[in-house]
């Protein structure tokens, strides 16, 4: 564990206190050589149009994290259930499938569904060819909107495989004994279901939609790709402060980025909490 | 955890002795007098210069080796080692980061750069000084034109020197529609708009984006009823026409493309737009109009440009050397042949690849066959292209670098966010 702990350390550690040092105005290319909060109150509170998109992206960001965990956790569930039940027969082939999902990257997996989605894509093409609508422009705006859709499909179809996979080591690993003593004891199968399966696959479930949610929530490629101009995500205002060309801006990128690691950092501490949880309970 | 903030503190150290060692590692390039420049030519000769430049179109990137990296090596045996960057930010922020890392000499020895990005450099301190005006081509640059000696509004200071000229023209597709029907104004594209809903949108105007801004700036001018006044900075000015502009844009906004609630990220995005018919107009900067893009397959093949018959914003794009660059004779060398008559002759011609405008002024080359060149080639521009006389009748230089800001953050509040 020690070498792994000093590794991950030394890469995030340094990172993170450059990260600090440049929000605080220090090592931005300016002339500031003096520690300054600045940037946090011109995200926070700015006039500029600054602070106010602050907000708009930080709910924006946690509608899309929310939603997208929600429903990847509802999906993975009747997934998961389904594959433990395959009992036996076609197992691995139905985990490779899963596996096969997970080895997209999230960029290639949105510029997909861009080209197959978008008013200029393949199904708009496809649909105008056939006379369903008048010309490509005409199909309904599926990617690049206003609620996230996109994003919300990206993410929803990217994550359910992975947590489906998680749920799915948590039943695979629970003891057989447990069903077939309700059962004797007189259980339904609804009630084995509630009282007996749930409560033993929600810790690791609880766990990995937060770990979701962390994820979706800081990363940057998907909206990128997917987002519009406005609302944006968390992630993208802060690319976009850190690379405007006039040097004082870059403090107030770091600052949204420190700020996105903090309520990630959050989402990890309760996500470990459940996981010991889980650890203990079994 | 106790045992990491030593450690890190010990990596700190570490880390900073390595670039205390690697900056006396390599000794500064041969030395020279930038006021003599067979010393600078002799002091270059064997050396490798390292371009940073957009190479986002495959053209520009083939003429950059075929034109100038056959010269350097032929004329000054110099080799050419040319850095494709995706955006220009990126070379920036490699000389940023070897300034953080105390790395000197660095890696880049030229930047193509202009605008918002030398406004980076500048601020920061990280250009080489005066030598623009010391390179013997200079004498054919017009220092004395507003749109060269400041760059976006920021005054060049000799810290970087021209490449060639861009001016802001819309396309259009012949097959789609005739020249009689193009609006020359923006009072007159608020009436195309209106009848043609859904047909027209234009770059959202923001950092990388400059030729939304552009666009944008364009229609302040018209508004306001003249660019001059635009040239200097006027908090007043602004507020007055400010509410002018966003009313004008907030007007065309329910008739655009997707009814104004997104716009087109970039040039590309908005070509693509243009070619598959979602919209009828695309935005281009350069002097072979749409005749690049063709040769591309970014447009389609009947596309051409048109300019309106005001307020087209120009300018030029230029070189620059960061402070800490290995090569600097060499970088100076290239910097010269950039601007050599003939060269600038070969960069205006659609078929060679590089599609934009003279750096210099034509007027200042003093050999005969070297301007008949140069008139010659501006002769053979191509269909695509705006003609000269209606380019230059419409040229308006662009507004002090403060607008910039204050059109791209007022953009996004006034239009972009606003439900009105």
């Amino acid at each position: 564990m020690a070498p792994a702990i000093l590794l991950v350390g030394i890469l995030f550690g340094v990172s993170l206190i450059y990260g600090l040092a440049q929000s605080l105005g220090l090592l931005t290319g300016t002339d500031q050589r003096a520690l300054s909060l600045a940037a946090y109150q011109n995200v926070l509170y700015g006039s500029e149009g600054r602070g106010t998109e602050f907000w708009t992206s930080l709910g924006f960001s946690l509608w899309v994290a929310g939603v997208s965990t929600l429903l990847s956790a509802v999906g993975a569930l009747p997934v998961a259930a389904w594959l433990n039940y395959q009992n036996g027969r076609g197992r691995q082939m139905d985990t490779l499938a899963l596996n096969w999902n997970l080895a997209f990257p999230h960029l290639v997996w949105a510029i997909g569904l861009l080209l197959f989605f978008s008013q200029s894509g393949l199904l708009a093409r496809l649909a105008a060819l056939l006379g369903w609508i008048q010309n490509p422009a005409d199909f309904p705006v599926l990617v690049r909107d206003r609620l996230g859709i996109g994003i919300i499909v990206d993410y929803v179809t990217k994550e359910i495989p992975f947590l489906a996979l998680i749920v799915l080591a948590a039943l695979r690993s629970q003891p057989e004994d447990y069903g077939v003593v309700a059962a004797n004891l007189g259980a339904t199968p609804w009630q084995r279901l509630r009282f007996v399966t749930l409560p033993q696959i929600f810790p690791s479930l609880i766990s990995g939609s937060l770990l979701v949610f962390a994820f979706v929530f800081s990363a940057y490629e998907v909206p990128s790709v997917l987002g519009m101009p406005y609302p944006r995500m968390l992630p993208v205002l802060a690319l976009d402060f850190f690379a405007n060309p006039d040097l004082h801006h870059r403090a107030e990128g770091m600052a949204i980025s420190l700020i996105i690691a903090a309520i990630v950092v959050i989402a990890a501490a309760i996500s470990l909490h459940y996981e010991k949880h889980a650890g203990s309970s079994q | 955890m106790k045992h990491i903030v030593p450690f890190l503190l010990l990596l700190t150290i570490l880390l900073s002795a390595c670039s205390a060692i690697a900056g006396t590692a390599n000794p500064s390039s041969t030395s020279f007098d930038i006021n003599d420049w067979d010393s600078v030519v002799a002091a270059a000769k064997g050396q490798t210069v390292t371009w940073y430049l957009w190479g986002g179109s495959e053209s520009i990137n083939s003429f950059v080796d075929a034109f100038y990296g056959k010269a350097l090596k032929d004329r000054y045996g110099i080799t050419l080692h040319r850095v494709p960057v995706a955006d220009t930010v990126d070379a920036v922020n490699q000389v940023l980061s070897e300034k953080q890392a105390g790395k000197d000499p660095g890696a880049v020895d030229l930047i193509w750069i202009n605008g918002a990005n030398f406004l980076s450099l500048k601020q920061a301190n990280l250009l080489y000084p005066d030598w623009a005006n010391k390179l013997p081509n200079s004498l054919l640059v017009n220092w004395d034109n507003p749109a060269i000696n400041r760059d976006f509004g920021t005054p060049v200071d000799n810290l970087e020197s021209p490449w060639s000229s861009a001016q802001f023209q819309f396309i259009y597709d012949s097959a789609r529609l005739n020249p009689a029907e193009l609006p020359r104004s923006y009072a007159q594209l608020k009436e195309w708009v209106i009848e043609h809903p859904g047909r027209f949108t234009y770059i959202a105007p923001g950092p990388g984006a400059f030729q939304g801004t552009r666009f944008v700036k364009g229609a302040l001018f018209e508004i306001s009823g003249g660019a001059d006044q635009w040239s200097t900075f006027d908090q007043a000015t602004w507020d007055q026409w400010s509410p002018e502009l966003w009313k004008y844009l907030n007007e065309l906004k329910p008739y655009l493309w997707r009814n104004g609630e997104t716009y087109p990220k970039d040039e590309n995005e908005l070509h693509s737009l243009f070619a598959n018919q979602e919209v009828d107009f695309s935005i281009t900067q350069a002097a072979v109009g749409a005749g690049a893009l063709i040769e591309q397959g970014l447009v389609p093949a009947t596309s051409k440009a048109f300019v309106f018959d005001q307020y087209m914003i120009g300018d030029f794009n230029y070189v620059a050397i960061p402070a800490n660059a290995p090569n600097k004779a060499a970088a100076l060398v290239l910097a010269n042949l950039i601007l050599d008559p003939e060269l600038q002759a070969a960069q205006i011609l659609p078929e060679n690849g590089f599609g934009l405008g003279y750096g210099i002024d034509i007027n200042r080359v003093t050999d005969p066959a070297a301007l008949v060149k140069l008139q010659d080639a501006a002769k053979k521009l191509g269909d695509a292209a705006t003609s000269p006389v209606d380019l230059a009748k419409s040229l308006a230089g662009d507004s002090d670098a403060q607008y910039q800001n204050l059109v791209e953050t007022g953009w996004r509040q006034n239009v972009l966010v606003s439900s009105k």
